[in-house]
């Protein structure tokens, strides 16, 4: 009997240690469903003066260059809307971790957003391989997963899934299907060669644009991310005479392919998806390479692409003169660029569904907001979103655009539709309209 | 045909670079018996220099040259600083401090240099030859890059085979003991030995980053399959190393361009089980009867 009370001593001690430990867990995130309970012990990651937002990044590594300007560009935004007082009295603090583009790093810097810093929410976290690796997480622990920077479907196509998850930019199957339809109408004789970046990023546009041009494609070929010799796909897509290429990569591959072609003396009609064409960005990587000899004009003019936000070189517009201004006030050094602007638009879609999310925002509550701002919110985008209870993906289209001088000329109106079978319309509902004069978005919600 | 051409040529470029990296490993192996991975952050640090240096408006062929220059100056203060003291210790404590040595160099260089890609400067044209209508797709980068690396070859091998001083390396990396006796220097050999093993890789670091993307990691890839085409070609030998390099580089470069890039690294881990299988010394080497 003895020995059994001994036994048991320390097993009940633990059992009841952890019961406790449970017990301050639950207690320390409030279950957000009850309205008293949300006033009276505020969401995780909100006090009185701040919300804190989390967002991985790749600051180094192969996706590095361009997309790690982004966070400059939300950082900035925030400041400016800090500076003016924050959203309902609150500082939105934004804090951004580097995860190499490698998703077991990914999982370890959400982990420390969730349980070390305890954000409220995530904002545009980058990356398709990256933000797989967490997203069940984030929706297990119920953290607002908003405005993912990748444009694979899966945030958005299944929101009974992935409740807090919403995507951010047009997923890769409406832009391969508004490219397709573009390509069977206007270049209905070419022969079409892909050049695909091996994941979601290269399978739904590939989706996307079969319907199309089947019969025009003559040759696929996919480079896997991280393998920089690229010359035997280039090879093999003039070998099969290609004379459209249309890229679905990342922009350091842009300028690969491109200095593989040179290589070839291999010269088709290009087409970059909007990720991976930015001329500001392959222009100076390229240029680099002969010290001047290929900077003359830059090697991306003539090159086709999409556009679904207005880009530096859209300096008339309301929107980028307002980014302008945001960056002068309160960017770091350097100039304003696509990818910063790509940064402030999401800052400002958050701050518009923090907003709407009322006083005491709780994280359902910025979910709801979110959901029920759909596409009649004005956006700095081209395009209306597609926010409802049945889907959380993003912004619903773009315009094709040629690239000539480094700057954009629209070929087409700013064309819409969604996943599947539906129809690619014209839509201008978004196209024009302007920020509020104050910069950020009215708490009328 | 076509096709098959600029496979090939693709194939022989990349392999020359291997070939090169092979040759500083083998140089290594024969003047001091260790793989040298720390290598491959070495030659990436040289590779900095030049670029900072061209960067600066300075022309790039001075670059070039201080970028060989200091990777003499950092095998010599690495073999001294670091290697010296685990000399004549097992030769797995030199192999183990060498990995260490690649991990922290990566490290520096992020935070020295960054860590975003930069562009490479090339001081010959992008573009491929023409010869009728037929592309040649080599620039003149690559025909400098296989140039190079042949004559680098030539000279190691006039090195170990006609000099006094290669005789003298290849007895202290062979037997310390006997060398001192016989009145060699040893340390000093062994210096040398990375000194100049050093520049070998700065040279195949700079010939890889010519006209490509350059971050603190753009040399691990390198590493991996340099030490492939070493292992195939025989540690042992400096004409092994750049045939062994120029089979994996046409070999890989097929695999990517019929088969599929992302089976690249999965087929040269397969000709490298399949050599340490069949010819574990490899494929040119004639030393293991005297090694036992």
């Amino acid at each position: 009997m003895k020995s059994w009370t001994k036994r048991m001593t320390p097993i009940v001690g633990l059992v009841t240690v952890g019961a406790l430990v449970t017990a301050c867990g639950a207690g320390g995130r409030p279950s957000g469903g009850g309205d008293a309970a949300a006033v009276s012990a505020p969401e995780t990651g909100i006090t009185e003066t701040s919300v804190t937002i989390g967002a991985t990044f790749p600051l180094t590594g192969v996706a590095a260059p361009g997309y790690s300007e982004i966070p400059t560009g939300t950082q900035a935004y925030f400041d400016y809307v800090n500076a003016a007082g924050g959203v309902h009295g609150r500082q939105i603090d934004y804090i951004v971790r580097d995860d190499g583009y490698n998703p077991t790093t990914t999982s370890q810097v959400t982990n420390e957003f969730v349980f070390k810093d305890g954000v409220f929410a995530m904002l545009s976290a980058l990356g398709t391989p990256t933000h797989r690796a967490v997203v069940d997480f984030l929706n297990g622990e119920k953290v607002p997963d908003l405005l993912v920077a990748s444009g694979s479907r899966q945030w958005g196509d299944d929101p009974e899934a992935k409740p807090y998850t919403f995507g951010w930019q047009p997923d890769y199957e409406i832009e391969g299907k508004i490219i397709g339809q573009w390509v069977a109408e206007n270049m209905p004789d070419a022969k079409v060669g892909l050049f695909l970046q091996d994941d979601d990023l290269g399978e739904d546009s590939e989706r996307g644009l079969r319907p199309y041009i089947e019969d025009q494609i003559v040759e696929v070929q996919r480079y896997t991310s991280g393998n920089t010799d690229v010359a035997p796909q280039i090879t093999a897509l003039e070998a099969a005479g290609a004379d459209l290429v249309l890229g679905f990569n990342v922009p350091s591959y842009t300028a690969l392919s491109q200095l593989a072609a040179m290589k070839l003396n291999y010269d088709p009609q290009w087409f970059y998806a909007n990720i991976g064409s930015d001329p500001a960005l392959i222009g100076s990587l390229l240029s680099n390479f002969s010290k001047g000899a290929v900077a003359a004009t830059n090697p991306l003019d003539g090159a086709l692409t999409t556009e679904y936000m207005p880009g530096v070189d859209a300096t008339d517009n309301a929107w980028v003169k307002l980014w302008q201004k945001v960056w002068d006030e309160h960017g770091e050094a350097g100039e304003l660029t696509n990818y910063r602007i790509f940064g402030m638009s999401a800052a400002y879609t958050f701050v518009q569904a923090l907003q709407a999310a009322g006083e005491n925002p709780t994280r359902e509550g910025i979910v709801d907001a979110l959901e029920k701002m759909g596409g009649a919110a004005a956006n700095p985008s081209l395009a209306p979103y597609r926010y409802s209870v049945d889907s959380h993906l993003g912004i619903s289209g773009m315009r094709i655009v040629e690239i000539n001088d480094g700057a954009s000329d629209p070929l087409t109106p700013v064309l819409v539709t969604d996943l599947g079978d539906s129809p690619i319309e014209e839509d201008g509902s978004a196209a024009d309209d302007g920020p509020p004069a104050s910069g950020i978005p009215e708490s009328a919600g | 045909m076509q096709q098959l051409l600029t496979t090939s040529l693709a194939g022989l470029t990349l392999g020359m670079v291997y070939a090169a990296f092979a040759l500083a490993l083998v140089l290594i192996w024969r003047s001091t018996r260790i793989v040298n991975f720390a290598q491959a952050p070495m030659a990436m640090i040289t590779t900095y220099i030049a670029l900072l240096i061209v960067d600066a408006g300075i022309p790039y062929w001075i670059g070039f040259v201080a970028a060989l220059l200091s990777g003499l100056v950092l095998g010599a203060i690495i073999e001294r600083v670091f290697i010296r003291p685990v000399e004549g210790k097992p030769e797995m404590n030199a192999i183990i401090l060498t990995l260490g040595l690649f991990v922290v160099i990566n490290a520096v260089a992020a935070i020295v240099f960054g860590s975003h890609y930069r562009s490479f400067p090339v001081p010959f044209g992008l573009r491929g030859f023409e010869v009728g209508d037929v592309t040649v797709a080599l620039t003149g980068f690559d025909v400098f890059s296989i140039c190079s690396v042949v004559v680098v070859m030539m000279l190691l091998l006039a090195l170990f085979r006609y000099t006094d001083v290669g005789l003298k390396m290849r007895a202290s990396a062979f037997n310390q003991e006997v060398s001192r006796m016989l009145g060699v220097k040893v340390t000093g050999m062994l210096t040398l030995g990375w000194a100049l093993a050093a520049v070998v890789g700065s040279l195949s670091g700079l010939l890889i980053a010519g006209g490509d993307l350059v971050y603190p990691s753009y040399m691990d890839s390198v590493v991996v399959y340099g030490f492939v085409a070493a292992v195939l070609g025989g540690l042992d030998s400096p004409v092994g190393a750049v045939i062994g390099g120029l089979l994996l580089g046409l070999g890989l470069s097929v695999v990517s361009g019929y088969v599929g890039s992302e089976l690249v690294p999965l087929a040269a881990l397969s000709i490298l089980i399949v050599v340490l299988l069949v010819r574990p010394s490899g494929l040119f080497s004639h030393a293991t009867a005297r090694r036992v």
